[in-house]
């Protein structure tokens, strides 16, 4: 009998299962560190790479769909932006679109993104350049990742164009598993943690690092600073063997 | 600056303890306002920035890491004191926290001489062991010691005894033998089956101990902490614990039994010394039947009884009230050590077999007497052994019997067939008689003496 983490815990088995039924509008939320961007941009992707888009508040829809580029004087080109390019995909297939921090998203951007994510059947959008309309390829997909714990916080439009919202409240066991084996553990319950105690995987990834080179105490001081003898603590009585 | 815990991050468990947030609680450093409630998920730690809040905290993040955390535990530890459970796993968690350097000298608020003082003015033997153990190797140890040394120094000695065996017991562990946390068939984390119980079981026993205070005594107190050593004396009875699962039946009546009793009047003078020596001259027989009357029964070592026998007894007093004793050595409770056998008319459809001890025969013998009629005969069929709650034979205890014997004029007799003629007899056992009875015979000759 181990400690009852469930390493490939119930909202990671709960992604894979969604993204291979072929549900393409997933949102993931949940505590910042846990790897839902790291999922978002590797698990179930086909051919082509994910685009990724991050939201402000100063984020605009040129940066979603595209914008004018001057390419010499006095003439100006037409560059696709991510949202474009994932509908598109290799071979017009359709890709992966990543959209980060969701909840950030303000006016012009949110409506843009709203129709990028709509459905199938009723997204299209037509290039300035070549007046083509284009509309996502069949293996098109969207993922959008967020930090809320209350899923209130997202406009309900947008959260209505994804009926399978995740919450994902641990690191993925694979993102654990790059980590030192005596810090995977404590890294994954660390995640677990409530607020103000919750300890993200980056810190632990950094914390792995820095070791190496300067000393347990040392990258201890360095990347948990005021709580550094306190989090050396708990591993050392952690780790008792 | 605020000191910080991190209760989530102690994993390393093999006992099934599921990885959830925890609720911390601010504490403090003073004893007994630090805990971790394993089963609620609270930790309540000091939460300073100095080195002894620290510590502090080790030692219950220790406790997160190590201490048993399920109720279930098949009944492994109902006869295990729950303060000398409790004293143990400190020691334990001490024990591991020193082992990975923190500071446990630091562990100490000041008040542990007074305390000792108070727990030797009370002469609280048993609490003085237990909270020795959660003090051992701290900072508060010598403090605690002189505190008890300048009350009850003759307790020192057998306080030494039991730290150091406490101390050998940690010690043959490796820190991770010793923080285990994969449960045995018990359900119990390896570690703490493996130090915390068998500590404690020493515990409980020695908890009910006799301080040692004679360099014999100091010596067989040592012995019966050596595994597989004696339990040490104790120097008093066991509570009385009946067997309520007996079921009683009525039984047909027999005849009784007849006794002649003096008389002033009669149509035979049996007594014609009387004339002389009675001032009522009452020199005539009369005879009476009697139903009724005590036996209590020592059914320790050899000393079972047979169906038949009762049997027999019962024929001639229907209306006994009879009961049967042995106590289990060492038994803080679980096993009855008291049974109803005849209870004035109804009798127990088995008889239970002994416990090898007697442990109770004073508890016994009082209880009986509170239940007496009148002057009716009260026999005790017993060998003439009294001995403690871990059946050393003991001197005062065999002392106080011996009073009650001569004060209630209890009748002796070795075996259950002679019970019927004892409760039919008109005298208590004679003194020529009492060498047969043992350390007890010999006492009351000795009271007999003076």
């Amino acid at each position: 009998m181990t400690e009852s983490f469930e390493e490939d815990g119930s909202c990671w088995r709960d992604l894979t299962d969604v993204l291979s039924s072929g549900i393409s509008r997933v949102l993931l939320y949940g505590p910042s560190g846990t790897g839902k961007t790291y999922a978002a941009l590797h698990h179930g992707v086909g051919a082509s790479p994910a685009e990724r888009l991050v939201c402000t508040e100063d984020l605009t829809s040129g940066e979603i769909t595209g914008t004018w580029m001057p390419v010499g004087e006095n003439r100006w080109e037409w560059r696709e932006g991510p949202a474009i390019r994932a509908w598109r995909g290799a071979g017009g297939l359709g890709g992966r679109l990543v959209v980060d921090e969701v909840d950030r998203a303000s006016g012009d951007a949110l409506s843009t993104l709203l129709a990028m994510t709509d459905s199938p059947e009723s997204a299209r959008w037509r290039n300035p350049e070549t007046s083509e309309w284009v509309r996502p390829g069949p293996q098109f997909s969207v993922v959008m990742t967020t930090n809320v714990d209350d899923l209130e916080d997202i406009a309900p439009s947008l959260r209505d164009r994804f009926p399978v919202c995740l919450r994902i409240d641990r690191p993925h066991a694979s993102a654990l598993a790059s980590l030192s084996s005596d810090l995977r553990a404590p890294a994954l319950a660390g995640s677990l943690g409530p607020v103000g105690r919750r300890v993200s995987l980056r810190s632990f990834y950094a914390f792995d690092e820095l070791r190496r080179h300067l000393g347990a105490p040392r990258a201890a001081q360095l990347v948990f600073a005021d709580a550094a003898t306190s989090v050396l603590d708990a591993l050392a009585i952690a780790a008792l063997s | 600056m605020s000191g910080t815990v991190h209760p989530e991050l102690v994993t390393g468990r093999d006992d099934g303890f599921a990885v959830a947030p925890w609720t911390v609680k601010p504490g403090s450093t003073r004893r007994g306002e630090a805990s971790c409630n394993l089963t609620e998920r609270v930790l309540e730690v000091p939460l300073g920035a100095d080195a002894t809040s620290r510590v502090v905290r080790a030692h219950e993040l220790m406790h997160a890491r190590v201490s048993p955390h399920r109720i279930e535990h098949f009944g492994a530890l109902d006869e295990m004191s729950p303060r000398a459970l409790e004293c143990a796993e400190e020691l334990r968690i001490n024990t591991l926290i020193a082992r990975l350097g923190f500071d446990v000298a630091l562990l100490r608020d000041g008040s542990e001489k007074s305390g000792a003082r108070r727990i030797a003015e009370s002469d609280d033997w048993s609490e003085a062991v237990c909270f020795l153990m959660a003090v051992l190797g701290t900072g508060g140890e010598k403090d605690y010691l002189a505190g008890i040394r300048s009350v009850q120094p003759s307790w020192l000695a057998g306080l030494r005894a039991v730290r150091k065996r406490a101390m050998s017991i940690m010690d043959s562990h490796s820190n991770g033998a010793l923080g285990a946390t994969r449960v045995n068939d018990d359900l119990l984390p390896g570690g703490y089956a493996n130090a915390t119980v068998v500590l404690a079981r020493i515990l409980t026993q020695t908890m009910v101990a006799r301080p040692p205070s004679t360099p014999e005594e100091l010596r067989a107190f040592r012995r019966s902490l050596e595994p597989g050593g004696r339990r040490p004396p104790t120097g008093r009875f066991a509570a009385l614990k009946f067997d309520d699962a007996l079921v009683m039946s009525p039984r047909p009546r027999g005849a009784g039994v007849r006794r002649a009793r003096a008389s002033t009047s009669g149509s035979s003078m049996r007594y014609p010394s009387r004339l002389l020596t009675d001032e009522r001259k009452r020199a005539f027989a009369t005879r009476a039947t009697f139903h009724g009357g005590i036996v209590i029964i020592d059914q320790s070592g050899s000393m079972d009884i047979d169906e038949a026998s009762l049997t027999a007894l019962l024929r001639k007093a229907p209306d006994a009230l009879v009961v049967g004793y042995s106590h289990r050595p060492g038994d803080t409770g679980a096993t009855p050590n008291a049974w109803i056998l005849a209870d004035r008319g109804a009798v127990a459809r088995r008889i239970p077999s002994g416990n090898i001890g007697n442990g109770v025969d004073g508890e016994v013998l009082e209880w009986a007497l509170r239940r007496r009629h009148g002057t009716e005969a009260v026999v005790w069929i017993t060998d003439g052994q009294v001995t403690d709650s871990h059946d050393h034979p003991d001197d005062r205890l065999t002392l106080h019997c011996a009073h009650l014997v001569r004060r209630h004029r209890i009748r002796l007799v070795k075996e259950l067939d002679g019970a019927a003629a004892a409760l039919s007899g008109g005298r208590r056992t004679g003194r020529s008689q009492w060498c047969q009875f043992g350390r007890l015979g010999r006492k009351l000759l000795e009271l007999q003496a003076f």
